[in-house]
């Protein structure tokens, strides 16, 4: 829907208008107030200019503003043939992929609602999935995804129709329900040939107190409630991402975290919308850093886990580097902290220090960014986890500003942020514009905003929950705001410890120190009603690998791995650094080691490889026994 | 279980700046068969030549008896008693079955032992004898590669490698040489490490097994541990797991569990 009759002030920000103060009614987009519209006009403007890139038998293949707009008409107009109705969901089961954004898309512009499920979620999730959100379509990627369906099909009475995106192996496949995607391309070119219009016609139907999507949240505790984002709450992160995170048309950025996660579905999908950037798919997770080579995109926002993997592998290089390559790697850093210094203050850098950094950059940074593909890049963005304020610092003093955000799915993503100007490290800055923070009383962080979710889906009791009788979202999160407005998260308010002793511990902090370690990839702090705090870790299977060799410690697989005495000995001393920085109360006496290599289909971690609380105590009851 | 025979520690060996085996540490007992399995490139063969000294590790120790192997001469192992009985059965083509079994006690000047172990390779492989004038290159493919094993048994080893004694060969002279090997285990108590592809002929002829995987084990356990995991049943015996579909041609992710 387009809102000529807007009074609202406007202003240009990267070419692009937005009102001219943040977080009004209705948030415009160059003139748009939904998603759709928004949609509809960047194609119709853009045409012939890239949109996606994707890798196809190894080669890069560039992807249109017209592709994106024809294959999305298509989509739309097909489902709306087979029977989706406005206010219906779509639900898409698939890695992310060009087809990923047109069903989004697609689905959106017909009035339906898009909603992600992880590919590494069983069957039994699935069928959880499709009947909780009542979805009409299920989008499944492959064969592989495919049997998930069958395995449950007689569960899910409420679908019509499975849309499979790759057809190998498949070719003999007969199944009333199930149809490939270039039938359904098909039947939405004969519904736009009979309709001509009514797509458009769709499009202008929006309005932005619609719900766009549902996204399931990773649900630590009971079952996954989906959370329904609306038009609205999309425009205004992408207004707040807009006014934070420049993006300019000649961006390159790699999509490579699931789309069913808001962060990358706000990063890849919607705000591209805006900023008209290219957005390229990287091939697989597992293939991440060999795509940011070739890519070297100009923004990229990852998890901590990624940013410390690329650290651990400098690291290695230095390591194994000639004696005069180690040293000027080491001069190198010291000159890029010294200037990091200042800048992660906000300070301007004293012209000495430039010029130093300046040289080393020439001899050796320029070279370490170009080799990990991080030399055009003019903003790196992390966020979904705590990340080490020390590993922030490293990644300053390289060359490559990385910023770290603070946002969740019942806030469309967004809620604080750091800028490359405005920046403290530690904390997870300051609110995006026209968003409100405040402090509750037990130290709850509160939310008010137009990105603030519409609810859970079917769920009041929980939405009731979310929401303080005046209108704030509880996110959950312990935390506190500094003069400057700069806030920090301590801990979840859930998950706090009372002990035997009756003190009131906050785990996420210790958990977080200790992630901080290169040899620990995750951590849980046992001790509610009991004596003492314990923990149990993950490793970093790659690093503690590494260490091992270099310490001669012999092992055959990762079991025995966590087995070895001194690997043990290096997670002690791990732990015993922590403990210093916490009070008496706070120390862990024990810890014990998961000697499971877990992957991201164990219930135990969420998709982005954190490690469940509950599941984490149910599954490994013998070892927290041990300790007590 | 007593003190292993051999012993490979954290072991790392290189071809030029590529690293085939990345800390690989694994223990073969007295009397015992020890079956290395592993896709192509998994880094088998490079294990194995490193034990034998035909290539030396960067780092890590390669342990036999007690004493430090890694990085001295190959014949300098091979009296010591290690004898690899290389991939693709490298027989000397033009020399007879004899000489190349002569070859094979080089290292040896105890004639009489020598010729009393030549029978005891005729009684294993009598093909061997009924040839025994012939030019190796003549050979079948099979009975090259017993004229390769019956090479090795003559440097009076104790320990032997065995790299892919399988390769190329048929079903039934697979079966024929596996039994050998069984016996020459039974009987001569011979200790054995063996590479394998054909992992099912592999763990049911080995007491324990290990899986490599990009130059790392990811696996160990005994043969029947082995035999039981999914993983290993799903990715080298060729068992297909149960679907909805019959025509299943996507696999799962291996967890070594």
């Amino acid at each position: 829907m387009l809102d000529t009759s807007t009074n609202l002030e406007q202003t240009v920000i990267n070419g692009v208008r937005f009102n001219a103060e943040a977080g009004q009614r209705p948030v415009h987009v160059d003139g748009c107030i939904t998603v759709p519209a928004l949609f509809r006009e960047r194609c119709k403007t853009l045409g012939p200019r890239t949109v996606h890139r994707e890798k196809d038998l190894g080669i890069w293949k560039s992807y249109s503003w017209d592709d994106y707009w024809n294959h999305a008409k298509w989509i739309g107009m097909a489902l709306r043939k087979l029977g989706l109705k406005r206010g219906e969901a779509v639900s898409i089961l698939s890695e992310d992929r060009r087809e990923w954004a047109y069903f989004d898309m697609g689905i959106q512009a017909v009035g339906g609602i898009a909603s992600g499920i992880y590919t590494t979620d069983s069957a039994k999730q699935l069928s959880y999935l499709v009947n909780n959100s009542d979805s009409r379509f299920l989008i499944v990627e492959d064969e592989e995804q495919l049997d998930k369906y069958l395995q449950v099909e007689d569960e899910l009475p409420g679908l019509l129709n499975v849309i499979i995106l790759e057809d190998e192996g498949l070719h003999e496949l007969e199944h009333h329900r199930c149809m490939m995607i270039s039938d359904l391309y098909e039947i939405g070119k004969q519904a736009d040939a009979e309709e001509p219009g009514a797509f458009e016609a769709e499009i202008e139907k929006a309005k932005p107190e619609d719900t766009a999507i549902l996204v399931y949240t990773s649900g630590t505790t009971g079952m996954p409630k989906g959370a329904m984002i609306s038009n609205e709450n999309i425009m205004a992160a992408i207004e707040a991402g807009a006014r934070r995170l420049q993006c300019l048309e000649t961006d390159n950025q790699l999509c490579f975290l699931p789309l069913c996660h808001i962060l990358e579905r706000d990063v890849s999908i919607y705000f591209p919308l805006a900023g008209k950037s290219v957005v390229n798919f990287a091939e697989s997770p597992e293939t991440v850093f060999n795509n940011l080579q070739e890519v070297s995109p100009n923004t990229f926002t990852a998890v901590p886990r990624v940013w410390e993997k690329i650290y651990s592998q400098v690291l290695i290089l230095a390591q194994e580097a000639t004696p005069l390559g180690r040293w000027a790697y080491h001069r190198a850093i010291k000159a890029g902290m010294a200037r990091a210094a200042y800048m992660v203050e906000n300070k301007p850098v004293p012209a000495m220090v430039e010029l130093r950094f300046k040289l080393w950059d020439r001899l050796a940074l320029r070279n370490l960014r170009r080799m990990l593909g991080l030399d055009k890049m003019r903003r790196g963005g992390t966020g979904a986890a705590p990340i080490s304020p020390e590993l922030l610092k490293w990644f300053w003093a390289i060359g490559v500003p990385l910023v770290e955000g603070y946002g969740m799915t019942e806030t469309a993503g967004l809620a604080t942020i750091n800028t490359r100007g405005d920046n403290r490290i530690g904390t997870i800055g300051t609110p995006i514009p026209g968003y409100e923070v405040r402090i509750a009383e037990d130290g709850e962080i509160q939310t008010k905003g137009l990105n603030n979710f519409q609810g859970y889906w079917r769920n009041n009791e929980k939405t009731a929950e979310t929401y303080t009788d005046d209108g704030w979202l509880r996110t959950g999160d312990v935390g506190r705001i500094d003069d400057d407005g700069y806030v920090t998260i301590t801990g979840r308010l859930k998950d706090i410890i009372i002990t035997a002793g009756g003190k009131n511990i906050t785990p996420a902090e210790i958990e977080s120190r200790l992630k901080f370690s290169h040899y620990i990839s995750d951590a849980v702090i046992i001790g509610d009603r009991r004596k003492f705090l314990t923990a149990l870790i993950m490793i970093d299977q790659e690093n503690v690998e590494k260490y091992a060799q270099d310490q001669k410690v012999p092992f055959s697989n990762f079991a025995s791995l966590c087995a070895a005495k001194e690997v043990k000995d290096l997670i002690k001393g791990e732990v015993e650094a922590v403990n210093k920085e916490f009070a008496r109360v706070e120390q862990i006496k024990d810890f014990r080691l998961i000697d499971v290599l877990l992957t991201a289909e164990d219930e135990e971690l969420t998709a982005t490889m954190k490690l469940k609380r509950s599941y984490v105590e149910k599954a490994h009851a013998h070892l927290i026994e041990e300790m007590y | 279980m007593s003190e292993p025979i051999l012993k490979i520690r954290n072991v790392e060996s290189f071809y030029g700046p590529i690293m085939a085996i990345r800390g690989v540490s694994l223990d073969v007992h007295q009397g015992r068969i020890v079956s290395i399995l592993g896709a192509n490139g998994a880094g088998k063969t490079t294990l194995m030549k490193t034990v034998s000294g035909v290539m030396d590790p960067e780092k890590g120790k390669v342990i036999f008896e007690g004493r430090e192997i890694q990085g001295q001469e190959p014949h300098k192992i091979v009296h010591d008693g290690v004898v690899h009985v290389p991939e693709g059965r490298e027989v000397f083509p033009l020399l007879t079955v004899d000489e190349n079994l002569s070859l094979g006690a080089y290292t040896r000047n105890d004639k009489a032992g020598i010729e009393e172990d030549r029978e005891m390779v005729f009684s294993y492989f009598p093909i061997l004898k009924e040839r025994r004038k012939q030019e190796a290159g003549t050979l079948s493919g099979g009975q090259q590669q017993m004229l390769a094993i019956g090479r090795g048994l003559m440097g009076r080893p104790k320990v032997m490698l065995l790299d892919e004694p399988s390769l190329g060969l048929s079903p039934l002279l697979v079966q024929e040489i596996f039994a050998i090997l069984k016996r020459l285990n039974e009987e001569q108590n011979m200790t054995m490490m063996l590479v394998e592809q054909n992992a099912s002929a592999a763990l049911n002829l080995a007491h324990d097994g290990y899986v490599m995987e990009v130059g790392r084990i990811v696996m160990d356990g005994t043969a029947e541990e082995l035999l039981k995991s999914e993983d290993i049943q799903n990715f080298y015996l060729g068992v297909q797991e149960e679907g909805p579909r019959e025509q299943r041609r996507w696999k799962r992710r291996k967890t070594w569990r």
